[in-house]
């Protein structure tokens, strides 16, 4: 073991071995940091790939790969007659039709969740007065593919890794936004066979106990959610792209003036001489920004519009105007439900009534109403 | 056939102020001016346009294209990437829900204003300003305007969002134009030019067809100035008298092919076709909240007829009035009455 090995085994609590990662364990004294750490590394997640641009491997091909086929006209009218024939005569599940019996909720259950687009920012105003900045989410023509009960997920390779210590649980697959089968190939197609319906552009899997399972083809819609509650959004963050040290890091970078010589928003030193005399794994520098994986979590909703499937959510979420995240109920223990949400899902009522079309929160000020006078 | 002729006198109002986006510089455009008409003459004109049917038999209704510059804040953020139709049409709901309940009147930059907005340290709890509007912005339910004015030799300027519902009340107490867009000049101005009495009257308008550009030039406070005015092409101030080394290097700085720059011009308006779309959505809404409010104003003016019938024959030292109790914000801002009457609240 080097010299600063040896002073660090003798000033930690435990021993450490040598490919242990050691951070916590550290004696943070001033005199010790300023005379022996001079350097902390970061080796948590510096060798894993954190993004790639082609699918899993399980995924089937998605996207038709033939050029323009020369089709006549009359053919292709033919091939729409014959994609309308195919799928007209699905109609979406009732809430009488779930042959599933309706089971109890539970505070413990965890319900499906929607595959969303995030449309802009609206800003909104409290009762008092406050502006409040809200991310307008357009929840798309979501409808459930298939469901994967609890012990086949956890033979699958994710399912493995995500129960490896838990109880596992089922995983429902939800699709959205309809398309055009012409535009996808045969093998992505098959996998709406079952479910009689139109491919759909988008699939997201969302874990749900085996209580709150959904049959296949039931839509699901903005009124799945309540007005008040929190809710975790999942999306993929803005992509910046290859992008410097002082935007990536929040580096300082040097002096604009004063003579410094090309020395603007480099980054400086990268590592010391002596100790490890190599640049350690996880040196921030660099390199690609953003496009990943992000959960903002316990974002309450603030805003519902029944007729335009859309929800209004208090805060901002991953991913820039036009992205389609995923939203789900909170895991934030104490932002979690006290009653029962619509379970599994919400249905319109079947005696033809339309739902009230705009619901709000109380704390917010609604447009039409009078002016707030404090 | 009619339906492209109406397009065609669209976007002529359009063409004319093709390099502006919300109103005309004089000195860019090569086509004479129009002036620009107000709501009551647009009413008037919007019904013109209604023509009886079109080959589908459907009434087509056709917004005149002077709301382009009375309602800018309907028209989107121009950038591509943030823009989503059901989103902009959502806001544009909202805006017209606000509006059915505070009047936002037409503006300009230039305008001599009063906004009144609830204010919890005020002694009466509400805060009335009185400023030109030095600028105004942003679009949808985020639009704001900044009003300027000096009070006790200190220059105040205040942002107001136009939608905020702290906001009581918006009135226009003089409707102007300037010669330039943004007069943040006067920040640089001497004092009188941005000095407007707190209590100002509305000003009636005896020519109301046409909102008037006044013309004035205005005398700068000698340098430092906050920004270089030199390179800012303006209009509505007096000859800087600066060495010519500032009047050079602004030459060289300047861009002046950027007029000629069709897609920059392209990508920072909302296309013609869009325009239409929008304001032909919003326009029946708008006018049926105008006639409201015309309504409502004409029969608190026979209201008000009303109580002063009654002050002439009673003792005029009385403050009993009988009849409906109006409230005094009810009282027009507008200009629409030749005389302003005490009322008292009960």
């Amino acid at each position: 073991m080097s010299t600063l090995g040896l002073l660090r085994t003798l000033f930690n609590p435990k021993i450490v071995t040598p490919n242990a990662i050691q951070l916590q364990s550290l004696n943070r004294s001033p005199f010790l940091v300023g005379l022996f750490f001079n350097h902390e590394q970061v080796r948590t997640m510096s060798r894993v790939k954190r993004r790639t641009t082609h699918p899993p491997y399980w995924h089937v091909l998605k996207n038709n790969q033939r050029q323009d086929e020369k089709i006549s006209s009359d053919n292709l009218r033919f091939v729409r007659e014959v994609i309308q024939d195919k799928y007209k005569n699905k109609s979406p599940i009732k809430g009488s039709d779930l042959d599933i019996e309706k089971k109890e909720w539970d505070p413990k259950t965890k319900r499906s969740g929607v595959i969303a687009r995030n449309i802009g920012v609206q800003h909104m105003w409290e009762k008092d007065g406050k502006k409040v900045v809200c991310t307008v989410l357009h929840v798309l023509d979501n409808h459930v593919i298939r469901y994967v009960p609890p012990e086949e997920y956890a033979k699958s390779i994710i399912g493995a890794k995500v129960f490896r210590n838990r109880k596992p649980l089922g995983c429902l697959v939800v699709g959205a936004e309809a398309a055009n089968p012409d535009r996808f190939t045969r093998q992505y197609c098959s996998l709406f066979n079952e479910v009689g319906l139109l491919p759909k552009k988008r699939l997201a899997r969302f874990i749900v106990t085996p209580n709150a399972v959904l049959p296949p083809c039931t839509p699901l819609t903005a009124g799945h959610f309540v007005v008040g509650q929190a809710v975790d959004v999942y999306g993929k963050t803005i992509d910046y792209g290859f992008q410097g040290v002082v935007k990536r890091w929040g580096f300082k970078g040097g002096p604009a003036s004063h003579g410094a010589t090309k020395f603007h928003r480099r980054g400086g030193t990268i590592g010391t001489g002596r100790d490890k005399a190599r640049v350690w794994p996880g040196q921030k520098m660099p390199g690609h920004m953003g496009s990943e994986r992000r959960f903002c979590r316990g974002l309450k909703i603030v805003r519902i519009n029944m007729k335009y499937n859309v929800i209004y959510v208090k805060g901002t979420v991953p991913g820039p105007t036009n992205s389609i995240v995923q939203i789900f109920d909170t895991v934030l223990p104490r932002r979690k439900f006290t009653e029962a949400p619509p379970h599994p899902t919400y249905f319109p009522p079947e005696d033809g009534t339309l739902p009230q079309e705009d619901i709000w929160d109380s704390s917010l000020h609604v447009f039409g109403s009078p002016s707030i006078s404090v | 056939m009619l339906r492209r002729a109406v397009l065609q006198t669209f976007r002529q109002g359009l063409a004319q102020s093709f390099f502006k986006r919300n109103a005309v510089s004089l000195s860019e455009t090569t086509v004479t001016h129009q002036p620009i008409e107000t709501s009551n003459e647009a009413d008037e004109k919007s019904v013109s346009k209604q023509k009886p049917g079109d080959e589908s038999g459907n009434t087509v209704v056709v917004a005149p294209p002077e709301f382009r510059f009375m309602y800018p804040e309907f028209l989107p953020d121009p950038a591509m990437e943030r823009r989503n139709r059901l989103k902009e049409k959502l806001e544009r709901i909202d805006m017209l829900q606000r509006r059915s309940v505070v009047e936002i009147p037409e503006f300009y930059t230039g305008s001599v204003m009063a906004v009144t907005v609830a204010d919890a340290n005020s002694p009466n709890k509400f805060a009335r300003f009185v400023g030109i509007c030095i600028q105004r912005g942003g679009s949808g339910l985020r639009a704001w305007f900044i009003l300027r004015n000096v009070v006790d030799k200190q220059g105040v300027e205040i942002l107001y969002e136009m939608y905020c519902p702290l906001i009581q009340k918006i009135e226009v107490l003089r409707l102007e134009r300037r010669l330039d867009e943004s007069l943040l000049y006067l920040r640089d101005a001497l004092p009188e030019y941005s000095t407007f009495p707190l209590d100002m009257e509305p000003e009636r308008r005896l020519n109301n067809s046409v909102v008037p550009i006044n013309p004035l030039k205005v005398k700068l406070r000698p340098r430092p100035w906050l920004e270089r005015w030199e390179r800012q092409n303006l209009q509505g101030v007096e000859d800087l008298n600066l060495p010519q080394r500032f009047y050079d290097k602004a030459e060289k700085v300047a861009k002046p092919w950027e007029k000629y720059d069709l897609m920059l011009q392209y990508r920072k308006t909302i296309p013609a076709e869009e325009q239409e779309k929008i304001f032909a959505d919003v326009h029946s809404q708008l006018q049926q909240q105008e006639f409201k409010r015309k309504i409502r104003r004409q029969h608190s003016a026979l209201n008000d007829s009303h109580m002063v019938r009654v002050g002439r024959d009673a003792n005029p030292n009385q403050t009993r009035i009988s009849g409906s109790i109006v409230p005094s914000c009810m009282l027009s801002s507008a200009g629409d009455m030749t005389f302003r009457l005490e009322t008292y609240h009960y």
